[in-house]
């Protein structure tokens, strides 16, 4: 535990480090392309716009304003899936720096998942567009809790990317598999549908997936215009916290072989 | 491995470290290659450190020096926490910095302003810091003009100069450096070094490892000399560097020689062949030139591919050559201002009229640093008849640290060339002085 504490004091020493990393990341990342940071909005647009007429014309789901119920659990999955399959590669990516340098290893994934979190916020500009567009009434208090299910889902995203991170250096597998597992989780998490419509004999399965609460909270705030069930909103916190305990000690572990793998 | 703020005199704590790499004889990090092939996932165990053990003083410099593979730069990398020991422990004393990677995570499209926070950032300091270091890094890398272009269109000095700047700038208690002081012209370098005296001087403690035995005795208060993953020795520079010089000298003699014995016996010539040279002198039998120099060489002669290194008449020809320090031990490595004797041993076919004896010492780049015969010297023409053994005593060699290339002539008559061998051998100049350029011109100031 002391060791945890002096590891946290120096990564806030090395709090510039990750602002850097951010901010080069979400510069580099549609550098040389026409419309540039706009693919921002415009890639969940589309898929929005494709899941949409899939399963409001063709599937016929019954559920209103279908592309809103969609769209406010899309967006936090797609970050949280970019957390995990592009976080995995994170450290492979800046083995230069890795092993050339000192500094803690941690620096690397954190900067990879913020700089998705700061990408799923500026979407949530576009969200907040949509939901006033579809006439829902925000609860006040209700809104008080997002920022609590954002963090929440921070929180298991960098648990997540710790631990792939630190596998697929040794690994290089993993990055290919999690492509699969994230697309497997998503169905298994109620993005595209409710979660009522799930089979009794699978809902355990569905509990113990910390997302499932994680959309649910976004939903009831942003869908619903209602304060999220504490349940919930527990549950995904204790299952976050986890996540990211077990991720940040795997990590520790592993990443004093880094610069001899890579 | 800790971290501590103390009061203690020590900076750096090293106990007992060992470290292993695994080399692995058939890699498969693919799951495909895992399964397949689990058996042949072997690896052998390399141990690079093998117990060591050395602690350093505050504001204390300290050299580490061995050849290469002999596990520094591995201590440097245990030392900055990229790699961890197998075994034992080390604790560093304050804030550490290191000058071995310059410029980490430089994006050529940003600006030199904006790399400074970039880079400055991967040191550990934060905004605050950076802002107040800003100026004096911008002033040091000399590149006030072009702080603000992005850094793609510097030139490569440009670029290490403004990363040395970054690095330099820190401020850490401790500063480690690998082989860095070959940044940047030679003002640059003799800047960035007052920059280490000035650090040094304010109490920084400083570990570096550098092939430049020189460096090392100009800013370090003492060498570690680790030899297959253990201390050999440990003490002033002065001392220690000898030791090793000599100890390496003595080793390449070995090599040399071991390298003759295994060499193929050249093939069958009319001439007979020059016996393969000893020691220094490198064992290429470059033949003699069996054409005598007045006559052009025949058309169809075939064109060799490299530049030619050894050419004559061949009726003399070296057949070793080594360099001595006033204690004759052969070496190849000399002090600024040491004297240094060359043994020539030849081998004569047949007699030479009006023999004369040459050399010429060339810098890498090939400028001639100085050159001379017993022609010109003014000593009489001989008749050379019998195989034998020629010493030329170079006093006080005032060339200045780096590498040289001797050439060395037999020749006959008018400059017809018996045995011209071009960079028959090498020779290491060190000094720990600082002065810079080819020679040292003698001098003393009035101020």
């Amino acid at each position: 535990m002391p060791h945890m504490i002096a590891q946290i004091k120096e990564l806030y020493a090395y709090r510039q480090m990750i602002v850097s990393l951010v901010r080069k990341d979400l510069r580099g990342r549609y550098k040389g392309s026409v419309l540039g940071f706009l693919w921002t909005f415009i890639n969940p647009l589309f898929q929005l716009v494709v899941y949409t007429i899939v399963f409001s014309y063709i599937l016929k789901s019954s559920i209103d304003k279908y592309y809103l119920y969609l769209f406010v659990a899309l967006i936090p999955w797609i970050f949280f899936s970019a957390s995990i399959t592009g976080g995995s590669a994170s450290i492979v990516a800046q083995k230069d720096l890795v092993k050339k340098i000192y500094f803690p290893r941690q620096v690397i994934p954190i900067s990879y998942v913020t700089s998705c979190f700061v990408n799923m916020l500026l979407c949530f500009i576009v969200i907040f567009a949509v939901v006033l567009v579809a006439g829902v009434r925000l609860d006040p208090l209700a809104l008080l809790c997002l920022p609590i299910v954002m963090v929440v889902e921070y929180l298991l995203a960098l648990g997540m990317a710790l631990l792939s991170s630190a596998v697929t250096v040794y690994f290089k597998d993993l990055e290919h598999i999690l492509g699969i597992v994230s697309m497997a989780w998503m169905y298994l998490t109620p993005i595209m549908y409710d979660k009522s419509i799930v089979p009794e004999r699978f809902l355990p399965l569905f509990n113990i997936n910390p997302m499932t609460h994680i959309i649910e909270c976004y939903r009831a705030v942003l869908y619903y215009g209602q304060v999220p069930q504490l349940s919930s909103l527990l549950s995904s916190f204790v299952l976050g916290v986890l996540f990211l305990l077990v991720g940040w000690i795997v990590f520790d572990r592993l990443q004093k072989h880094f610069a001899e793998e890579l | 491995m800790e971290r501590k703020q103390n009061d203690s005199a020590l900076a750096i704590e090293v106990k007992g470290i060992t470290k292993r790499f695994r080399v692995y004889h058939d890699k498969g990090s693919q799951l495909k290659e895992r399964i397949l092939f689990r058996k042949r996932s072997r690896f052998e165990e390399r141990e690079v450190l093998r117990g060591i053990s050395f602690t350093v003083r505050r504001g204390e410099a300290i050299g580490l020096i061995g050849h290469n593979g002999c596990g520094k730069s591995t201590t440097l990398k245990l030392l900055t926490r990229i790699m961890y020991p197998d075994e034992g422990q080390i604790t560093m004393h304050g804030r550490v910095s290191s000058l071995i990677e310059l410029g980490a995570g430089f994006h050529p499209d940003m600006s030199g302003r904006e790399n400074i926070y970039t880079n400055a950032s991967i040191f550990g300091l934060t905004k605050k810091e950076i802002d107040a270091r800003l100026d004096d890094i911008i002033r040091f890398s000399e590149l006030e003009g072009f702080i603000d272009d992005p850094v793609r269109t510097y030139s490569s000095g440009m670029y290490m100069r403004l990363a040395f700047s970054v690095a330099i700038n820190v401020d850490a208690d401790i500063l480690l450096i690998d082989e860095i002081l070959a940044v940047g012209d030679a003002n640059f370098q003799a800047k960035c070094f007052n920059k280490l005296r000035e650090i040094k001087a304010r109490g920084t403690t400083i570990v570096i490892v550098s092939h430049s035995l020189g460096q090392i005795e100009q800013i370090c208060d003492r060498s570690i000399w680790i030899h297959d993953g253990l201390i050999r020795a440990e003490g002033p520079p002065k001392q220690i560097d000898l030791e090793y010089l000599d100890f390496m000298g003595r080793q390449m003699q070995e090599n040399a020689a071991r390298q003759l014995a295994e060499a193929p016996p050249p093939p069958p010539r009319e001439e007979p062949p020059a016996e393969a040279a000893p020691a220094e002198a490198p064992a290429e039998d470059a033949p003699a030139e069996d054409t005598p120099a007045e006559a052009p060489a025949p058309e169809s002669a075939p064109v060799p591919e490299a530049p030619k290194k050894r050419w004559g008449s061949g009726k003399a020809r070296f057949t070793s050559i080594t360099l001595h320090a006033e204690d004759g031990r052969a070496q190849r490595v000399f002090r600024t201002g040491e004297r240094i004797t060359v043994r020539l041993a030849y081998k004569v076919t047949a007699p030479v009229e009006d023999a004369v004896f040459g050399i010429g010492i060339f810098t890498r780049d090939g400028v001639q640093c100085y050159g001379t015969n017993t022609r010109i010297d003014k000593l009489p023409e001989f008749r050379l008849t019998e195989s034998g053994v020629t010493e030329l005593t170079l006093e006080d060699v005032p060339l200045l640290p780096g590498e040289y290339l001797l050439d060395f002539a037999i020749e006959s008559g008018e400059g017809l060339p018996v045995d011209y061998f071009r960079e028959a051998c090498t020779m290491e100049m060190i000094s720990s002085t600082g002065d810079v350029g080819i020679a040292r011109i003698g001098h003393s100031w009035t101020l």
